[in-house]
């Protein structure tokens, strides 16, 4: 399989020294999961991303079952031409090493990481218009995308050590450098409504979009994100969903949510983590794939026992869901800004001023949906 | 301030977008971002039109009812503060300023509006999501692995 995924040594003329040299480097780092599948096998998992097909070649057992049911409301048949392949694999369950060479770099960065990466984890040295390069330092995930062949390289050490945040919403990284290349946006905002519209929920993290988006599972609105998820403007603002997670934070939230306490996923690290749940296993008919966008919710946790819904600027919803955006992608710069811009010009926009009597939460969202 | 000074935006690592009279400002490589309006809005959009010091006071005080004095310490402060804060750069080979989304100039006297000294608006509060604090959700005391308390 492997002839009709990865280029011959580069040998294109117009090809600059550092391109040629990041595209060795993108090959270098496919021979690595070559021979993890030769070790392991492989299986394949298709996904929709948006309106495009995604394919997750999984070498050994190790990243299967971490990253798939974040993804497993997406889950399509399988095709012959994906637009985008993701190679994922680990050292520990495929009993293999990285080639030398990125072996020994990867040590490097962990080492002097404040070398080698920039501030969004850029590895800089091998970050360029074509190849990107991305390390996670900490969990130590190395994610490589070679935007001509729509190919891209997943990998960490042991799979075991894949965080819970990764778990909830994996390949951020390479979903979102290969979607800004194709006019759609990858934001970190919630999504509720109904298949008709609904509304995004831009704020940073602790602003409430999680507890907003997780009181709509017990109502007739339908759940797109609490956290992520891909908006694209043209032909009109419409959101798609990435991830059927839902998180709780704390004791508080599992008192809150008493319904879905007994979903969670990770309950033996409560405490340590935060709380995680598939929706998909547990409510399938409540996820939807996605909506138009009918407005933009700014949330605003009050402390009051009643839920409002006030005018807002688009210069605030910008404000709410641009920079926490940004700042946590790599590769993201003025054409997500634009494009996020775009959006909040386009629609109206709102502050969502959240009472602790979560049952009117739901209901002001849909009181809102109906007059727009 | 010199006279002939010309300024631009600190691209790439700075991006901006004006919507409704406000301009967002985001330093990518700092985690801050910024707000600016009325005034501080107007004086942005002639320092991405590449106008030098001299034509940029110029504008504003025939736009606004103040000053030549009040408005050219206003100007020269805000300027400061933008280059303080790595927000633009002073330009050495500066192109000839653009016309384009030349704002409106009110030359009668009546109709101008009161100046207001242009203020940056500065948020700080997104900083940790960039690779000053490595991992994300890392506990800030602890260092990793430790998670931030659920």
């Amino acid at each position: 399989m492997s002839s009709n995924l990865i280029l011959s040594l580069p040998s294109d003329l117009n090809m600059s020294i550092a391109e040629a040299d990041r595209v060795a480097f993108f090959q270098l780092v496919y021979r690595g999961f070559e021979r993890a599948m030769e070790s392991a096998g492989s299986v394949d998992r298709f996904y929709t991303i948006g309106c495009y097909t995604l394919r997750l070649r999984f070498a050994g057992a190790g990243l299967m079952p971490q990253l798939a049911p974040a993804l497993a409301h997406l889950e399509v048949e399988p095709t012959t031409n994906p637009d985008l392949t993701v190679c994922l694999w680990d050292n520990a369950s495929t009993q293999t090493k990285l080639p030398l060479l990125i072996q020994s770099f990867v040590e490097l960065i962990q080492i002097h990481w404040t070398d080698y990466l920039g501030p969004r984890k850029e590895v800089k040295a091998y970050d360029g218009d074509r190849i990107r390069t991305n390390f996670h330092i900490g969990p130590n995930i190395l994610s490589v995308l070679d935007l001509q062949q729509n190919l891209a390289c997943y990998w960490i050490d042991d799979a075991r050590n894949i965080p819970y945040w990764e778990k909830g919403s994996p390949l951020q990284t390479i979903l979102n450098w290969w979607t800004t290349d194709r006019q759609h946006q990858y934001v970190h905002a919630g999504a509720v409504g109904t298949p008709a519209g609904g509304v995004l929920l831009a704020g940073k993290g602790g602003s409430g979009k999680s507890s907003t988006a997780l009181a709509c599972i017990a109502s007739n609105l339908v759940y797109a994100s609490d956290d992520y998820c891909l908006v694209t403007t043209d032909p009109q603002p419409y959101v798609y969903s990435l991830y059927n997670t839902a998180k709780l934070k704390g004791q508080a939230d599992l008192d809150r949510f008493p319904n879905l306490a007994p979903l969670v996923d990770n309950v033996d690290r409560v405490g340590l983590e935060k709380a995680m749940l598939f929706l998909h296993q547990h409510h399938p008919d409540k996820i939807a794939r996605g909506f138009p966008i009918k407005a933009v919710l700014i949330p605003q946790v009050t402390g009051k026992p009643d839920t409002h819904i006030s005018p807002a600027t688009a210069g605030a919803a910008l404000r709410a869901l641009a920079p926490s955006t940004i700042f946590q992608l790599s590769g993201s710069g003025q054409t997500a800004f634009g494009m996020m811009s775009s959006l909040v010009k386009q629609v109206p926009c709102y502050v969502l001023e959240l009472g602790t009597d979560m049952v009117q939460i739901p209901i002001a969202i849909e009181h809102l949906l109906s007059q727009l | 301030m010199e006279n002939g000074t010309v300024f631009r935006v600190n691209s790439p690592q700075v991006v901006s977008e004006t919507i409704d009279g406000e301009v967002v400002i985001v330093n990518l490589d700092k985690g801050i971002y910024y707000s600016l309006l009325k005034t501080g809005a107007d004086v942005w959009s002639r320092i991405e039109r590449q106008l030098d010091r001299q034509e940029l006071v110029r504008e504003v005080v025939r736009s606004y009812d103040g000053s030549v004095e009040e408005i050219e310490i206003a100007i020269d402060e805000f300027i400061a503060n933008l280059l303080a804060e790595e927000l633009i750069v002073i330009d050495p080979q500066p192109r000839a300023a653009s016309t384009e989304n030349s704002p409106e100039i009110l030359e009668t006297s009546g109709s101008k509006p009161h100046f207001e000294k242009p203020l940056v608006e500065k948020f700080t509060d997104m900083e940790d999501l960039l690779l000053l604090d490595p991992i994300h959700e890392v506990d800030v005391d602890a260092g990793w692995p430790t998670a931030k308390a659920a």
